[in-house]
């Protein structure tokens, strides 16, 4: 079987989870003996086949932009600027897009057949990725690049992940009548900490309501999608995450004296700083040993920075502003206590990672992990109280917080893609003979 | 008699290095050496090494007539002494002619009259020494941090002994209806108050080279013609002093040398002591030249040179501000408790006031201000920077 596999992330050419994510996936995919062909937003109308495990290590973005380096940013996270123009996107829409390349122009030009043209979807994206706004373009030219490639190559199976590929995932079905799986890593919902952008909404419905099945990373986020979206359960299936651990201990190491208390992550409205602060205000009054840390950038930094200051808990909140990788592994291998109080987490793999460095996790219920942890404490991120707690009780408790610590440790370094890659392969039967 | 009270200020800062989370406990170095190097060597070439030679050339050429002031803070001789020794050596060589005067202020040009009265002594009294050691110079004026006055720091400056005269800002708050140019006595002590001419001193230091502002280009006939009309004020010929302060950076560095300030100040004295009513005076001299009794002055709210406000708002106006100071003086009066002499040093010069000016939040004019002197993209960048370090300080405690 092969499948068609796209997605806007993958390692070297990543920012956030997604592309960690797929990475994971498809390794653990090509184990089972399938073959991919991975589609990427790379500027250059260029695809990677994927045949062996060992293929994911190897992709040749080197030969696209052989002058942009990419090598030496093969172990770092990069930033968004960086990771545009690693990806062949420029930052700038006007040379991004292939001069005189005009979507409407290119949307009509599709052989749609006669009753597909007027479906209502096919409007509703075309609609929705027109009009301004940087991503959108890039969306458009991703889309577009989909449909040319779909004609040099053959597959029985469409597996998109998130909104900004589901327009190409959308289209190929109803170009080719090949199956559609859409993959939600996150919705609109969670990364908006509301309302969200009314035209992804719509982008994202589209979707939904055109694959065939759809993968939720956790049941938390197939609930969101039944309940926001309404889409039927019959169509979704669960499957948890997984993530892939270097092997090899991280050295453990202390930065303070007193207990180091974690928050790691975007400083945005989804992810609960705000609360991290308010619990760390009420812990110090108590505890003024504790030293509470705020890794990360985003766009409540600086408010946050200021409520810390009027608050004056001095040097006891610090912030490191953004982290590259190597710079996360030491400030999760130095915490004592980490601390995720997202308001909405389709999954997390923080968590995991800070307990896979020997890290005791308290988690928010509001998140997908929390589904497949044993040994993190689980707090509702509302409720302040409890939080505080609870990292009070484990600061106080070193031999319990250890425990917990290396209970943790165990449990999630047995966590592995292959389960995953099984569920989702049976997925891909359920649609494919 | 219309003297003339020209006092430079000499400071450089330690910029801090964008010091981590993660170098806590590993590195103490929280400086960054090579953009201070850089700042100075910059600041040495624009403006201390020409500047210090124009004021030697016409410190010679005038025979005594012409003398001039320098408040220079302890971290900038330190940082001549690392980056460019040669300035430290055009200064002593300054002071060998006998026409400066060096003034008293905290070595770590630090705010430290405002929350710890033991540090203020400990740091005038370094200053001080190395005054001595460097120029065999005692102060008799005081001249505090940026400027800032008030009656309590009189106060605290009367308690040091030896110092008989403080400059301070001549704040419209400050003076009322009175004029910047008669000398006055402080509210208490009979120390004597030189009040700046901030309209005069700013005309040289921040308009010179704007070429909106209706008086440019400013020659030098047209600013003694302005000088020389002050005089007239004065029906009873009392001694008047015209106290002209600004940065040293001035010339070169806040105005460049294409403006045409190095040649300004060339003609400058040459073309006052054309006048017979006209000299140049130092601070120490009102001691001797005032005849009259100086008025005393009450300041109970503090005035300094800074921003439109003229207060302590560019250090101690946000929360930022105030939790970096109150959590510096907090781990200072500890680390002093437990006599840890060996972090002592390294903390005082986390005392000093820019790093709390460049986490100022100020918009418009003086936020633009702040920024030009800022190393930092942000002020709160500054600030997660030197919390780091008071955590590491802290830490090592």
């Amino acid at each position: 079987m092969k499948i068609l596999f796209i997605t806007w992330e993958f390692p070297p050419l990543i920012a956030g989870g997604l592309g960690t994510a797929c990475y994971g996936m498809a390794q653990a995919l090509l184990r089972t003996g399938l073959a991919l062909d991975l589609v990427l937003p790379t500027l250059e109308e260029a695809y990677f086949p994927l045949r062996e495990p060992e293929d994911v290590d190897r992709l040749p973005v080197a030969l696209l932009k052989p002058d942009r380096r990419l090598e030496r940013q093969l172990t770092e996270t990069i930033e968004s600027g960086q990771r545009m123009e690693a990806l062949g996107l420029s930052p700038y829409p006007e040379t991004y897009l292939t001069p005189g390349f005009s979507f409407g122009q290119f949307w009509r030009s599709i052989p749609w057949s006669r009753s597909v043209r007027r479906e209502l979807v096919l409007e509703t994206i075309q609609e929705n990725l027109l009009g301004p706004g940087d991503l959108f373009r890039k969306v458009q030219e991703l889309t577009a690049k989909s449909i040319r490639l779909f004609r040099k190559l053959d597959f029985d199976l469409i597996h998109v992940h998130d909104w900004l590929t589901f327009p190409a995932g959308v289209v190929l079905k109803k170009l080719t009548g090949k199956p559609l799986v859409a993959h939600v890593h996150a919705t609109e919902f969670d990364r908006a900490g509301g309302q969200g952008n009314e035209r992804i909404h719509r982008i994202e419905y589209a979707g939904l309501s055109q694959a065939d099945l759809i993968i939720a990373v956790s049941r938390y986020t197939s609930e969101m999608i039944i309940d926001r979206y309404q889409i039927s359960s019959e169509r979704l299936r669960v499957v948890h995450n997984a993530h892939t651990f270097e092997s090899g201990a991280a050295k453990r190491r202390r930065i303070f004296k007193g207990p180091l208390i974690l928050f790691l992550g975007r400083i945005t409205i989804q992810k609960g700083p705000d609360y991290f602060l308010e619990v760390a205000q009420r812990v110090l009054k108590q505890h003024p040993e504790a030293r509470f840390v705020m890794a990360g950038a985003g766009d409540m930094m600086s408010r946050l920075l200021h409520r810390s200051a009027a608050q004056r808990m001095g040097p006891r909140f610090l912030f490191t502003e953004f982290l590259n990788r190597r710079q996360v592994d030491q400030i999760l291998s130095a915490a004592d206590i980490f601390i995720m109080p997202s308001v909405s987490e389709p999954f997390g793999i923080v968590p995991l990672e800070a307990m896979a460095h020997g890290t005791a996790a308290v988690i928010s219920k509001q998140s997908g992990v929390a589904e497949v942890l044993e040994s993190a404490l689980k707090i509702d991120f509302w409720d302040v109280d409890q939080m505080v707690r609870t990292v009070t009780d484990l600061i106080e408790n070193p031999e319990k917080r250890r425990a917990l610590a290396e209970a943790g440790r165990k449990e999630v370094l047995a966590i592995k893609w292959d389960e995953a890659a099984d569920k989702i392969r049976q997925i891909y039967r359920e649609l494919v003979n | 008699m219309l003297h003339i009270v020209f006092y430079f200020q000499v400071h450089q800062p330690y910029r801090l290095r964008p010091y981590s989370v993660l170098d806590i406990g590993l590195r103490d170095d929280y400086f960054d050496e090579g953009l201070n190097r850089a700042v100075m060597r910059k600041v040495a070439e624009k403006c201390y090494l020409p500047a210090n030679r124009l004021f030697l050339d016409l410190i010679e050429a005038a025979e005594g007539r012409f003398k001039i002031a320098f408040s220079i803070s302890g971290t900038a001789i330190e940082q001549f002494r690392l980056y460019a020794p040669e300035v430290l050596d055009s200064f002593k060589e300054l002071a060998a002619t006998g026409c400066v005067e060096f003034l008293g202020e905290t070595y770590y040009h630090s705010l430290a009259f405002l929350f710890d009265q033991e540090e203020f002594v400990a740091q005038v009294g370094m200053h001080r020494r190395l005054m001595e050691a460097e120029f065999g110079f005692s102060p008799i004026t005081f001249r505090n941090t940026e400027l800032i006055f008030q009656d309590s720091l009189a106060d605290q400056v009367w308690d040091l002994k030896g110092f008989k005269a403080i400059l301070a800002e001549g704040a419209q708050k400050v003076l009322g209806w009175r004029s910047p140019l008669y000398a006055y006595h402080d509210y208490n002590h009979r120390l004597f108050l030189l009040l700046k001419s901030y309209s005069l001193s700013d005309d040289i230091a921040f308009r010179f080279s704007d070429r909106g502002w209706a008086e440019w280009p400013l020659s030098v006939e047209k600013f003694s013609r302005w000088v020389s009309e002050l005089g007239l004020i004065e029906q009873g010929d009392r001694a008047l002093f015209l106290n002209l302060f600004m940065d040293y950076e001035t010339f070169g560095e806040h105005q460049w040398a294409e403006t045409g300030i190095f040649e300004f100040m060339r003609a400058l004295p040459g073309e006052i002591l054309r006048h017979g009513f006209m000299d140049f005076a130092w601070p120490l001299d009102v001691i001797d030249l005032v005849d009259y009794p100086p008025e005393a002055l009450k300041v109970p709210e503090p005035v300094s040179w800074a921003d439109t406000e003229r207060d302590l708002s560019a250090w101690m106006e946000n929360d930022l501000q105030k939790n970096g100071l109150a959590s510096f003086y907090d781990l200072l009066g500890r680390i002093r408790e437990r006599g840890r002499e060996d972090l002592l040093t390294k903390a005082r010069l986390l005392s000093t006031s820019d790093h709390f000016y460049y986490m100022s939040t100020k918009y418009f004019q003086d936020g633009d201000v702040h920024k030009y002197f800022s190393p930092y993209s942000s002020p709160e960048q500054s600030y997660l920077y030197y919390l780091n370090a008071l955590a590491d300080l802290e830490e090592r405690l």
